[in-house]
């Protein structure tokens, strides 16, 4: 299970990637997350809101009300041209920083 | 059927957001719960241990509130300066002063009116008249953009505030003149001069364009009020 503070560290990461596939509502973003990190990344609403809206406010992601097929309304999320523009720096900075620790392990295992 | 959007308001109603903005968190905070718990059902949880696990995602609802509040608060600060003062205030100079030239190339001129004796005042009227709509745009623009009450008023007697400036900066203009060209100049007719079109230029444009601030900004709460009891009424149907 990873720690708490890489968890803070890579959420932004998380939902900048599922939202790459689409837009996509709150609940569905945290099920999403869980189900392709298979469990390790888990959002409650308490830790996703605050983030969603932090991210919103940068110009990353933009939320809007779209009525579902069940005709419930619901506020979906999806990235902005900022938002993919930050992306790929991030996912760089995160390969280069895990590449860094796995090679430090092997190092230290060697 | 639990009202999942009223559970949500007690639990933040000190959420010290404007009206709507609380309104649409409380939905979408509320969407997201009704879905928790639903899915639970689904999995073929009691309705109390649904309950339960749903409310579990919320250890601390002030914490959250808070932590909703700073989120909410956050972002560029310049570029929400530029958007909800800069952009919105020189949108309504530029307009204000192109229908002030209009006006003055179709031969209307501003009119000298007296008050108490031998004080005037320049006023330009039908420039007058159209201000109270450019300062109401200049106030809606700015209040779209999140402006605060403070910012709304600056953005809508934008050009009020820019030509006192540009009057103010006459002073120490004139007084280099005064040393270059070498000639002494009657301060008292500066003086009458500037109080004259102080009045008219500044004062009471300045009253014009904040007097449509307050109407502007009346008209925006009450669509916002509106939308907000939509939101609300269709989350409710739904």
């Amino acid at each position: 299970m990873i720690g708490a503070g890489i968890k803070r560290g890579t959420a932004e990461l998380a939902i900048l990637s599922v939202l790459e596939e689409g837009p996509l509502h709150g609940y569905e973003m945290a099920r999403r997350i869980e189900e392709q990190t298979k469990g390790a990344l888990r959002f409650t609403l308490a830790a996703l809101y605050p983030m969603l809206y932090r991210m919103e406010q940068r110009g990353w992601i933009r939320g809007a009300w779209e009525t579902g097929p069940s005709g419930r309304r619901k506020r979906c999320y999806r990235l902005t041209p900022a938002g993919k523009k930050k992306l790929s720096p991030l996912r760089k900075e995160w390969e280069e920083l895990f590449g860094a620790l796995k090679r430090l392990t092997k190092v230290a295992h060697a | 059927m639990r009202d999942w959007q009223e559970l949500v308001r007690q639990r933040l109603s000190g959420l010290a957001l404007a009206a709507p903005e609380k309104d649409e968190v409380h939905a979408e905070l509320a969407a997201h719960l009704e879905e928790s718990y639903e899915v639970f059902c689904k999995e073929g949880l009691p309705e109390k241990e649904a309950v339960h696990r749903t409310f579990e995602q919320v250890a601390d609802w002030q914490d959250l509130q808070r932590r909703i509040f700073i989120a909410k608060r956050s972002g560029h600060p310049m570029k929400k300066r530029l958007h909800q003062l800069w952009i919105p205030g020189f949108f309504t100079l530029v307009l204000s002063m192109v229908f002030l030239m209009t006006l003055q190339g179709l031969g209307f001129q501003a009119r000298v009116v007296s008050w108490s004796g031998p004080r005037t005042t320049l006023l330009y009227l039908p420039w007058l008249l159209s201000l109270p709509f450019f300062g109401a745009l200049g106030a809606y623009l700015s209040s779209r953009a999140g402006g605060s009450r403070r910012t709304v008023l600056l953005a809508s007697t934008f050009p009020a505030l820019a030509l006192t400036g540009a009057f103010l900066s006459m002073f120490p203009i004139g007084f280099a003149m005064e040393r270059i060209i070498g000639r002494r100049v009657d301060f008292s007719i500066v003086a009458t001069t500037l109080l004259r079109d102080g009045i008219g230029w500044l004062l009471v444009p300045g009253v014009a364009l904040s007097g449509a601030e307050y109407s502007s900004t009346f008209c925006l709460a009450d669509e916002h009020r509106r939308k907000a009891r939509r939101l609300v009424s269709e989350a409710k149907d739904a």
